[in-house]
């Protein structure tokens, strides 16, 4: 069968299968890794990790699906996670998030047109005390305002995102 | 032995049991959704709380072993309280559609519900609904249905060896199925709707043909190998509408394959022949018993036949059969399973319960002496007794008679057909390959003109004593 | 980040916000790193290590509370299968932000913490839980712990002694139950992360069925500490009975200095938390309410924030300290809505296994969606917390708690705000 994934998927689990007791531990591991290939996680990709990992297929979109992190959609090449949590809803974020879909000319869920930006609503990240905050892919954007945030989307635009 | 206070009542336990088991010997039902006695403990579905003293929060029974001095209630106002909860939650995305599920009747949902809901609904909202897959020939899904039990999935993967059934999503939108509709794989598929406790998995053979009060249950054995799971034919006016496996920790457990769970089917089979047939010019013609038996009386006193025996027949069949044999010094041989000839060649054909040998009694043939078919007749007449689920040899003889069940498509080689009753129109007894014991029971009566094999025998052998006296 | 200052007798917080601080020299020349493991691993047994952590009354800083020396001496002394200790950094219940400054500022304070801890289980591979979401920290850790490795502080024969430990990182992906120890242990063996059935605890079946202690970073990080001064002096750093050491607070919402703070165990009132450390009120504003232990937490009005912030004495007042994280509201909040926001996300992040958490959740934001948008009676605020008792108590792990706590407490102690909504005085803006 051909894979969808590289041969660097099979690198990068190689050096991990000795960290663990079993292979089925590498399930979490290997999903972040397939999802760093296309930036979500195909069928093909969920079919291939089952193969790697020796599951059936139904097992690992059993686990994929269980968490919200592992795309099991096509999402833009730069996801913006607005955590619309407590502390950041008490900063502001509710206004944040109707600024984004304004400005982006989306709803919370979807993606762009041209493919550049998908946005969602993201619980609780973990910056509390630098609320209101998103995530911009992997990046922490914290103590926003609607002019950081506009700031933030127009480089974006302009300059695009680096892989 | 350890003892402890269930409803006042003192029973003894063994350790490790949970509540569940040790209330039910004190005659205290707890009622349970997950919970399964052949599957992992996963205390999820909330239903089976009892209250122990000494802890403040209702405990689930399923989870909680017996301990020594332990004082439990079942049905203080805290557990009716917590039961009912459990319940309404339960119900909340219900569609409450019993007047036209199968399950009615014999749904866990129905019955706890009338034994430990409310009678009333506060829950206005809209209900959570699902589009389903179809998974394959053997189950129809209907997620609405579903109260997440997850006894599907553990059966899968503990029991059918198979993580085919999975939740997808988590918490309130949680799909419990097979991905991209992909079919069922396990052999065991039939599993799926017993344990089911709603009617969100159900048997599509079973589908909207009988209402589950309607049937009539009759305790059996399944044929459909040597292992002999243990099951309830269920039939009502005369037909069976269905084969359950019930429990015996022995053999079966709690489960069945869906090759025995069908195998019924043929005995209803419209191409059954239910008439005696003779061969007129190459047809099968219906004739009367007494043309029928004239013919066989006339191949018997010939002295040129030999018997061949399902190994699908009972005990009692085959020791009738073989000394009727002994009498006019017939052979008598044994067939059954191409290439499992014997239990030294029989063996479990999976991990879970088929076994090689694919007839019920394999073992009682050879208790009683009787050979394998060599493959080779010596005489021009074969008479061939089957139960129904032996696999005819190729045998080369210039006449082939054949005595019990038989589909018009196995009647191609036969002169003669007499039809006789298959495995649930009949008692008796088969021996597994265990070497147990086991009783088939009469569930439904047969069709037609059918015989038992004994009553043939006897009309071969009284016309035949009577031929000699007058002569 | 704002600009913090250490008050006296601090552990960690004049070691944060500098990202300098994170390297390996830094460790061991400022903050006498890996001078405790060593002594542990040449001088001491694992019994002595648990003993001093006993005395030291450590309390969980993960939620629960429960003594951490009390956790390790229940793994078995005696194990045919191999032991782990496992590090909850799933840091995921909102408000809580303080694990992370960890991670980030002394990830080596965090691996000598589960060296000392290893080695008082038995423990020849420990594992990282983290949660996804912090990218930059799990690369930071695995960073530190390369750095280690290569310094001998991991790997075989540990500073010359006879003890090994390896040490990995695995990083969650968007689940807030995994924080919940036995979901994270199943989140870690590659499976859904949904809590299991207990008994058996971690303590005799965890990680890959095997013997396992779950401590969370901070309990964790603080080890060294205690090991270095001894368990008597950080018993007595705590201002309380039971508690030891200090705390990590995470200060959010509508103050004007939102932080992370350290305290004394039991050292300050909430009110001084958010006058002295928080400067007070965002805007000058009221005070309305204060959730003072992660959103799990029952909410406190403005007249009951002259508490001593910790363990047993918040437990006294109805509501918990959680992870410490301090969520403080202001008088203009719409307390209505706030509920709906924490009861959608306990929705959202219910695993859905047991009944009462996976349908009581979804109905509750149903209630509270209905009285927002005008179309609640009465009876459906009395619904609302009969479901919320239906749900506390009654489930399998302790989301079911923590989804039912604010809605109980919010309408106890804010009612006439949901009535105004059922009676059309309030509009959905």
């Amino acid at each position: 069968m051909s894979t969808p994934l590289s041969n660097k998927f099979y690198e990068e689990m190689k050096k991990l299968e000795s960290r663990y007791p079993n292979k089925k531990a590498l399930i979490l591991p290997a999903l972040h890794q397939a999802q760093k290939e296309y930036g979500w996680l195909p069928k093909e990709s969920l079919a291939a990790v089952a193969e790697y990992i020796g599951v059936h297929e139904a097992q690992i979109r059993e686990v994929a699906s269980f968490y919200t992190m592992y795309n099991l959609k096509p999402v833009g090449k730069m996801h913006l996670k607005i955590c619309t949590n407590v502390a950041c809803c008490l900063r502001g974020a509710d206004e944040l998030m109707g600024f984004a879909e304004k400005k982006l000319e989306i709803e919370c869920g979807e993606t762009t047109k041209d493919g550049l930006f998908t946005l969602s609503e993201e619980e609780c990240l973990g910056a509390c005390t630098a609320a209101p905050a998103m995530m911009a892919n992997d990046d922490y954007v914290e103590e926003l305002d609607i002019h950081k945030l506009n700031a933030y989307i127009e480089k974006i635009k302009e300059g695009g995102v680096r892989s | 032995m350890p003892k402890c206070t269930i409803d006042g009542k003192e029973v003894e336990f063994t350790a490790g049991e949970n509540l569940i088991k040790v209330a039910a010997r004190a005659g205290v039902e707890i009622p349970v959704f997950c919970y399964h006695p052949g599957l992992s403990v996963v205390a999820q579905c909330r239903m089976c709380y009892v209250e122990v003293e000494k802890m403040p929060k209702l405990q689930t029974a399923c989870s909680t072993m017996a301990g020594e001095g332990m004082v439990v209630k079942t049905n203080s106002e805290n557990v009716i309280k917590g039961r009912a909860g459990t319940m309404e939650f339960l119900l909340l995305n219900h569609p409450l559609d019993c007047p036209i599920c199968d399950k009615s009747g014999e749904c866990d949902l129905q019955n706890n519900s009338f034994g430990y809901g409310n009678a009333t609904m506060r829950h206005s909202e809209e209900r959570r609904t699902f589009v389903d897959v179809d998974m394959g020939p053997v189950i129809e899904k209907n997620m609405n249905r579903c109260i997440h039990c997850t006894r599907c999935i553990r059966f899968g993967d503990e029991i059918a060896g198979i993580h085919e059934m999975v939740a997808v999503q988590r918490g309130n939108n949680i799909d419990i199925t097979t991905i991209d509709g992909k079919q069922l794989q396990t052999e065991y598929a039939g599993n799926y709707s017993d344990i089911c406790p709603t009617g969100s998995l159900t048997l599509k053979d079973f589908r909207f043909r009988k209402r589950a009060w309607m049937l009539k249950k009759t305790a059996s054995v399944c044929e459909g190998c040597s292992k002999g799971c243990n099951i309830e034919v269920q039939h009502e006016g005369n037909v069976v509408y269905r084969c359950v496996p019930i429990e015996n920790q022995q053999i079966n457990k709690f489960w069945m394959c869906d090759e025995g769970r069908f195998n019924y089917r043929y005995t209803q089979d419209p191409t059954r022949v239910l008439e005696p047939m003779k061969r007129d010019a190459g047809e099968l013609i219906k004739a009367s018993w007494d043309s029928a038996m004239e013919s066989f009386r006339a191949e018997i006193s010939a002295s040129k036949v030999s018997f061949l025996v399902g190994t699908d027949l009972t005990l009692e069949e085959m020791a009738t059969i073989k000394e009727f044999a002994g009498l006019s010094k017939i052979t008598v041989e044994h067939f059954g399973t191409q290439g499992v000839e014997s239990t030294a060649q029989d063996g479990p054909q999976d991990t879970i319960l088929k076994m090689k040998s694919k007839t019920s009694n394999l073992n009682g043939a050879e208790k009683l002496g009787i050979p394998a078919y060599s493959g080779k007749s010596s005489t021009d007449t074969v008479i061939v007794f089957r139960g129904g689920r032996a696999v005819l040899p190729a045998i080369k003889a210039k006449k082939v008679i054949g005595v019990g069940v038989f589909l018009a498509a196995d009647t191609a080689g036969l002169s003669l057909v007499l039809p006789g009753f298959s495995f649930t129109e009949k008692d008796g007894t088969v021996i597994n390959h265990m070497g147990i014991e086991q009783k088939l029971r009469r569930a439904v009566l047969p069709g037609g003109r059918c015989k038992a094999f004994s009553e043939v025998l006897m009309l071969a052998m009284n016309k035949k004593a009577l031929a000699g006296a007058v002569s | 980040m704002s600009e913090v200052k250490a008050s006296e007798g601090s552990l960690f917080i004049q070691h944060f916000f500098k990202d300098s601080n994170r390297a390996l020299s830094y460790y061991l020349e400022k903050m006498n790193g890996y001078q405790a493991a060593k002594r542990v691993l040449t001088e001491l047994t694992p019994d002595q290590v648990i003993d001093e952590v006993k005395k030291a009354n450590l309390r969980g800083r993960g939620g629960a509370g429960f003594p951490t020396g009390m956790k390790w001496s229940f793994i078995p002394k005696q194990s045919e299968k191999p032991k782990y200790l496992v590090c909850n950094a799933d840091e995921s219940e909102p408000g809580t932000c303080k694990d992370r400054q960890i991670m980030r500022y002394t990830p080596h304070l965090l691996i000598e913490g589960l060296v000392i801890g290893s080695y008082a289980i038995g423990c020849k591979h420990a594992y990282i839980y983290i949660r996804g979401e912090y990218v930059r920290e799990a690369k930071l850790l695995d960073e530190a712990i390369q750095e280690a490795y290569a310094k001998g502080y991991l790997g075989q024969g540990i500073m010359g002694s006879k003890f090994d430990l390896d040490i990995t990182v695995h990083r969650g992906a968007g689940a807030y139950i995994c924080g919940e120890e036995t979901g994270l242990l199943n989140s870690l063996e590659g499976k859904r992360g949904e809590p299991r059935v207990k008994p058996p605890f971690p303590a005799t079946s965890g990680a890959f069925s095997c013997p396992t202690a779950v401590n969370n970073v901070e309990s964790l990080a603080n080890i060294p500490f205690i090991m270095r001064m001894s368990g008597e002096s950080f018993a007595k750093m705590g201002k309380i009975d039971k508690s030891g050491g200090t705390r990590l607070i995470s200060l959010s919402g509508h103050v004007k200095k939102p932080g992370v703070y350290e305290v004394m165990a039991g050292g300050m009132t909430l009110r001084q938390i958010i006058q002295d450390l928080g400067g007070g009120m965002l805007g000058d504003k009221r005070l309305k309410a204060v959730i003072p232990g992660g959103s799990s937490a029952p909410i406190l009005t403005a007249d009951e924030i002259d508490v001593i912030y910790d363990v047993e004495p918040l437990q006294k007042i109805g509501t918990m300290m959680g992870s410490a994280a301090i969520m403080v509201i202001h008088e203009d909040t719409d307390l209505v809505k706030l509920l709906l926001r924490i009861t959608k996300f306990y929705a959202h992040e219910s695993c859905g296994q047991c009944t009462p958490c996976r349908e009581g959740c979804h109905w509750m934001e149903s209630l509270l969606h209905k009285m927002i948008k005008g179309e609640a009676k009465m009876q459906d605020l009395d619904l609302l917390v009969e479901v919320a008792q239906n749900i506390g108590g009654k489930t399998l792990c302790a989301l079911g708690d923590a989804a039912a706590g604010p809605v109980i407490s919010f309408v106890k102690k804010f009612r006439p705000e949901f009535e105004a909504y059922i009676k059309g005085q309030k509009k959905y803006a």
